[in-house]
């Protein structure tokens, strides 16, 4: 048997997020030739966002259309993904491993009777059940389990895997009939959403590039130095607990075990020394570059690339040397 | 309000990661477990619920081996919470984040529950698959991410925020539901001394195990590693700071290919 999979998407604005285009990307390798891909697409957007599917090679996409979905929690389209699943004869559910497709993936796993796991890293089927392997324990282990029971709904670990290119291919769009949601699931309200892009640069979850300040920078007025570098690269701005504990930075922006976890593809820790409540929320990240005045903080023994010196000279001579180098 | 919250006891932060010769899992000799930091949180926020809404109760609950459910069942009595109730992990019962969700299932179904609390995931495994997996079980709605929680008796409704990628957002539910918090108090309240010594002798309810055959979970732990060691940061060599900065910029994009 092959994997049939069916590929739950995110809307972010009028298009599908960038977590779900990496979820595609993963199914379509699991596929192979001889399987399938569907994609799925519900609530706020729905409707413009279901063809984006096409330009990462799915030729069928189900929308669902239920007004009483814009405001719902995440929790109502748990019948829909269900019925889809059943529908399209789906034994794999796949989604982007944002807040948004983690928080489905337990749901979705007992209203289908399936095996599930998320954020993982790697994927492979092997006898007819799906391997994967995902970090624990902040980065400092693996686990690789095996998903059994026939069907398993699993979330991929945003930015681990690429967005596909194309064949871009037209999808065939199918309008998915109301399915009977509990009341009880619809009661409650979204009753506002602040855009994170209001502020400037991406959100800590979203982003591929971080930049994090931490005790070092001395002072609230110094952490514009931080700003600074993360706009020259487009980076969310992190922060450790000492500086949130502070209040120079809201605690929204703390990065570590009482923080957020964050893996992006760079972390550049400014003025950190790496206590472990901090490397926990951040030791999986791909490429990690610290600049630190201390030459034995134990940040150095997790980052791949280090800068001994005064943050106060380097981080504004890295900020001048990239915008240069990028032009802007 | 009858609040329920759900502990689970897991590795010390600064635990020294072992796995067992065969891979299997994690060697438990010598590890300390305390109850995860968003479970922490979680207590903390139970606590100031009851506190604002009197006539309030807080249950809490946990699922595992006996020895360390009891030891984060006390200290959550000791803390403030008014009952306490273990599910002893039997040996057939699945490494699975569904079965603990049966697990939990099985105490709250006998308890009295308006608000289900419990950290969005736990410092172990950082699944999050619990709170979801829980909520459909009992049928309940479910929120992650959650921050800023209250409730306002006028409206009978929960309020809250939710940190989601795409921005903040604030919600209102009526009860009964299941909430997971991102919110972290990184200074949670403290237990006196009269009130531990009390609660080590506070009488712990027991809840039946899932069923292994029969309940969820069936995904199977197959190795536990730890990822090649790093070899500590290659340090950058430079005379000036315009230096240091040149070098990184070179590598970030030649080498790490991570420049944007």
């Amino acid at each position: 048997m092959t994997p049939n999979l069916l590929v739950v998407g995110e809307t972010a604005g009028a298009t599908l997020s960038a977590a779900t285009a990496e979820a595609v990307g993963v199914a379509r390798s699991l596929a192979g030739p001889s399987g399938t891909v569907v994609g799925f697409v519900a609530g706020p957007g729905a409707a413009s966002a279901a063809p984006a599917f096409g330009a990462y090679g799915v030729t069928r996409v189900l929308r669902v259309e239920d007004p009483r979905l814009e405001t719902a929690p995440v929790a109502a389209q748990t019948r829909y993904v269900a019925s889809a699943a059943n529908a399209v004869g789906a034994n794999v559910v796949l989604l982007g491993g944002t807040t948004f497709g983690r928080d489905l993936v337990g749901r979705v796993a007992v209203a289908l009777n399936a095996s599930a796991a998320n954020g993982v890293t790697e994927l492979e089927w092997v006898d007819e059940t799906l391997r994967i392997r995902r970090p624990v324990f902040g980065g400092r282990a693996t686990e690789t389990r095996r998903l059994r029971g026939g069907r398993c709904v699993v979330s991929v670990r945003p930015h681990a895997f690429p967005i596909p290119n194309g064949p871009a291919v037209t999808s065939a769009v199918e309008a998915v009939p109301a399915a009977d949601v509990p009341p009880g699931l619809l009661a409650a309200k979204r009753t506002t959403i602040e855009s994170a892009s209001g502020g400037s640069g991406p959100s800590l979850g979203d982003a591929s590039i971080v930049v994090s300040g931490g005790r070092g920078v001395r002072a609230p007025e110094n952490f514009r130095l931080v700003d600074d570098l993360a706009a020259s690269l487009g980076a969310a701005v992190g922060a450790s607990r000492a500086v949130t504990d502070a209040g120079w930075r809201p605690s929204s922006l703390q990065v570590g075990q009482t923080g957020r976890s964050v893996s992006p593809q760079l972390y550049i820790a400014v003025g950190i020394s790496g206590a472990i409540q901090h490397l926990v929320g951040m030791m999986s990240s791909r490429v990690i570059v610290a600049i630190n005045n201390d030459a034995s903080a134990s940040i150095f023994r997790v980052a791949d690339y280090g800068i001994v010196g005064d943050l106060f000279e380097i981080v504004p001579a890295l900020t001048a040397e990239i915008r240069r180098v990028r032009g802007i | 309000m009858e609040i329920v919250v759900c502990l689970k006891p897991v590795p010390d932060a600064e635990t020294r990661l072992r796995p067992l010769a065969d891979g299997s899992g994690l060697d438990p000799e010598g590890v300390k477990f305390v109850l995860a930091g968003y479970d922490e949180s979680a207590v903390e926020q139970a606590l100031l619920l009851k506190e604002a809404n009197a006539g309030s109760k807080v249950h809490a609950v946990s699922f595992g081996s006996s020895r360390w459910t009891e030891e984060v069942l006390r200290a959550a009595i000791a803390l403030g919470c008014d009952t306490a109730t273990a599910v002893e992990r039997s040996a057939g019962t699945p490494e699975d984040p569904l079965a603990t969700a049966a697990a939990l299932r099985n105490a709250i179904e006998a308890l009295p529950h308006d608000l289900v609390l419990l950290g969005k995931q736990a410092g172990d495994d950082e699944e999050g698959l619990v709170p979801g997996a829980l909520a459909e079980m009992l049928g309940l709605p479910h929120f992650g991410f959650v921050v800023d929680l209250r409730w306002d008796p006028a409206s009978q409704r929960l309020k809250f925020g939710r940190s989601a990628e795409a921005g903040q957002e604030t919600w209102e539910s009526p009860l009964p539901c299941v909430i997971a918090l991102q919110q972290a108090w990184n200074d949670p309240r403290t237990a006196k001394l009269p009130a531990i010594l009390k609660s080590r002798r506070a009488l712990l309810g027991k809840a039946n195990p899932p069923t292994p055959t029969a309940d969820h979970g069936r995904s199977e732990l197959e190795r536990f590693a730890l990822p090649p060691p790093r070899t500590g940061a290659r340090m950058i060599e430079y005379r000036t700071p315009a230096e240091a900065a040149e070098k990184l910029v070179r590598i970030l994009k030649e080498e790490a290919k991570v420049f944007p």
